[in-house]
């Protein structure tokens, strides 16, 4: 019975985990999302879904840069800056990324 | 008389090789600092790029 409980919530933990990265690349590959200068995912359009997924990702991202940023002794801000060349290199083509406050497609 | 011209011409040029030394600090310092600079921009990068692997949520 502890085993069945524990194995379900596994699959549900890899089910939530799939659908949000398959709706974050549908929600890139629609152009409701893009990468922003300063190494964070911004809204384009969309609905109150996309906005969810966007604040969520961007809490995560940003935990992390600031664990980078403690562990290396610079700012958080040179970890942002950093993280945004890599995101905007990393962008596949037909994908958004702002440039100077505008979006445009890579 | 030429013994003391001697000592003041050893004295003179010892003076100016420690004044060359102490002109060199500086720089040597500035090169340090980029170096570490660099090396953390780089260790910097390579975690951020296992942290946007293509299994990863977060891009």
């Amino acid at each position: 019975m502890r085993a069945k409980i524990i194995l379900t919530t596994i699959a549900a933990a890899c089910m939530s985990f799939s659908v949000m990265a398959l709706s974050l690349n549908e929600a890139k590959s629609q152009g409701m999302v893009g990468e922003t200068a300063a190494g964070y995912l911004g809204v384009i359009k969309g609905s109150s879904d996309v906005k969810k997924l966007v604040a969520d990702i961007n809490k995560k991202r940003k935990a992390k840069y600031q664990q980078l940023a403690k562990k290396n002794g610079i700012s958080l801000s040179q970890v942002e800056k950093l993280a945004a060349e890599k995101t905007y290199k990393k962008t596949s083509s037909g994908h958004f990324i702002q440039v100077n406050g505008k979006w445009v497609k890579k | 008389m030429k013994w003391m011209l001697t000592l003041m011409l050893v004295l003179v040029t010892s003076a100016c090789t420690h004044k060359v030394q102490v002109e060199t600090k500086e720089p040597i310092t500035i090169n340090l600092n980029v170096k570490v600079d660099h090396e953390i921009r780089v260790k910097v990068d390579k975690e951020l790029d296992d942290l946007f692997s293509d299994e990863s949520e977060l891009f």
